[in-house]
């Protein structure tokens, strides 16, 4: 390219130098005009090509910096895949994969099983302040190992309010002060009432500044208001769960006889309700029964005294009469038999 | 030979049905076999529990330990996720897999040891990382 370019150089210059001898000679002629027209047109041409030629340059330029940038790219990319192939098979795995289709489940069933064994995988925050697990020696009570697991509050709350109870009782009544952090918890509750039951202005000249502790209820009584206090945890069944549980009381069943196959308490308890429940039925049932027999006794007996009466009654109606008054001196007396006869006696006469 | 139910002979029985669809399963007190079997296996996660079994030679019993093999159905689903005390109960049963395990267990110390351990992990497990 660049050769091309000089010789049409050259040529413009020899073009022009024989213009200028000619025309120094003052000898102009239209051969030489017209050769240096010819190399001016030529030199511009490949001028016009020289500049292409810049331009596909730079463009091969700019490509080659694109290229570059996105070779870098290309470079980062790969180098982040293996580190993110490397990080992931540096996450642990379970040795044992999960052979078999995969059990699906919702996040509804994740969470209500996390609800439901979350009070058997961690203990309430309330329930382990303050104990030190490692305190406890497993070597020095294996006989019973119960009593050493007992994570308790209580040691936790025994301390701050205590001793401000003791500080205010001391400086504001001004005791001579036996009670000390050794006192027993109940000594001490006791002792306090009465600060806070000082009339109001006493109390207001004695201690202006309350004491914080005020507000709390006395050391004795705290346990009654803490859900947590005596409250264990274990992350398995407790020896007691075990004892109350549906395989004892199966035990229990054995141990008594029965055999628990096909057996249900509850199922028995109903069916000998059922038959409690029958055995009143039939009582009722028969005690109604009875006492419609003898209802219906009853009134046959009337019926029957009622039919006797009237069959006397059309016999003759002296007798009837006699009858009737009979019955009723017979109310009046109980003697009745020894005056019937008399009174018959009477009526006969009448009738006589 | 009769296949008594602490026999090793006795049929490979195949997991309980589930409770949603066991509603006529024979009841044996009044409790399916699933009932059971899941207080059971849960059960064995205390640690004083293995150590009464083991004094009392169930863990050194064919047909117990084929049964506490049989037991393992509770680390797959679907019956997974009624354990409520999974963390231990499976430890458990994965450790009672071990004929070691089940002679060693008869040490009260080695329970002493497992109690420590397993409330001291269930107080702080969750301040690791």
């Amino acid at each position: 390219m660049e050769q091309d370019l000089d010789s049409r150089f050259e040529r413009l210059e020899k073009a022009l130098g024989n213009m200028i001898d000619a025309l120094a000679k003052n000898n102009p002629s239209d051969k030489v005009a017209e050769e240096l027209l010819a190399a001016e047109a030529d030199l511009s041409e490949s001028l016009k090509l020289l500049e292409t030629h810049q331009n596909n340059n730079a463009r091969i330029q700019q490509l080659r910096q694109e290229t570059s940038l996105l070779d870098t790219q290309i470079k980062d990319i790969a180098s982040s895949l293996w580190n993110m192939r490397k990080e992931l098979k540096a996450v642990p795995t379970t040795s044992n994969p999960p052979n078999g289709a995969k059990h699906q489940f919702t996040t509804a069933e994740l969470l209500a099983y996390a609800r439901r064994i979350s009070r058997n995988t961690l203990p309430l925050p309330g329930v382990t302040n303050g104990v030190d697990m490692t305190a406890t020696q497993p070597s020095t009570q294996p006989a019973d190992p119960e009593d050493s697991f007992r994570l308790q509050t209580q040691p936790t709350q025994t301390q701050t309010p205590n001793a401000s109870f003791n500080f205010s009782f001391n400086s504001t009544v001004g005791t001579p002060a036996p009670l000390s952090a050794a006192t027993p918890t109940t000594t001490t509750a006791n002792d306090t009432q009465p600060t806070t039951q000082l009339p109001p202005s006493q109390q207001q000249q004695q201690h202006p500044p309350k004491p914080p502790a005020e507000d709390k209820l006395p050391q004795h009584l705290q346990p009654a208001v803490n859900p947590l206090h005596d409250a264990t945890f274990h992350p398995w069944p407790t020896e007691a769960q075990i004892r109350s549980g549906a395989l004892a009381s199966i035990q229990r069943l054995a141990d008594s006889g029965i055999d628990p196959k096909g057996y249900d308490p509850a199922e028995e308890e109903r069916k000998l309700k059922e038959q409690e429940q029958a055995r009143k039925e039939a009582e009722e049932r028969a005690r109604q029964e009875r006492e419609a027999a003898e209802r219906r006794m009853r009134e046959e007996r009337e019926r029957m005294a009622r039919e006797r009466e009237l069959a006397r009654q059309r016999e003759g109606g002296g007798g009837g009469l006699e009858r009737r008054e009979s019955v009723a001196v017979g109310r009046a007396k109980p003697k009745q038999f020894t005056f019937l006869g008399a009174d018959d006696d009477d009526d006969d006469e009448d009738e006589d | 030979m009769e296949s008594g139910p602490m026999s090793v002979d006795s049929a490979a029985l195949d997991p309980p049905a589930l409770p949603e669809d066991g509603a006529n399963e024979p009841k044996y007190g009044g409790h399916s076999r699933f009932e059971l079997e899941l207080e059971f296996v849960q059960s064995l996660a205390n640690p004083q529990y293995l150590n009464y079994l083991a004094s009392r030679k169930f863990l050194t019993n064919p047909a117990f330990v084929a049964y506490l093999e049989y037991l393992q159905y509770w680390t797959r689903p679907p019956y997974l996720k009624y354990l409520t005390f999974p963390t231990s109960t499976l430890k458990m049963l994965e450790l009672l897999q071990q004929e070691k395990f089940r002679q060693d267990i008869i040490s009260p110390d080695l329970a002493h040891a497992m109690i420590m351990e397993g409330m001291k992990t269930a107080v702080e497990w969750h301040r690791e990382g």
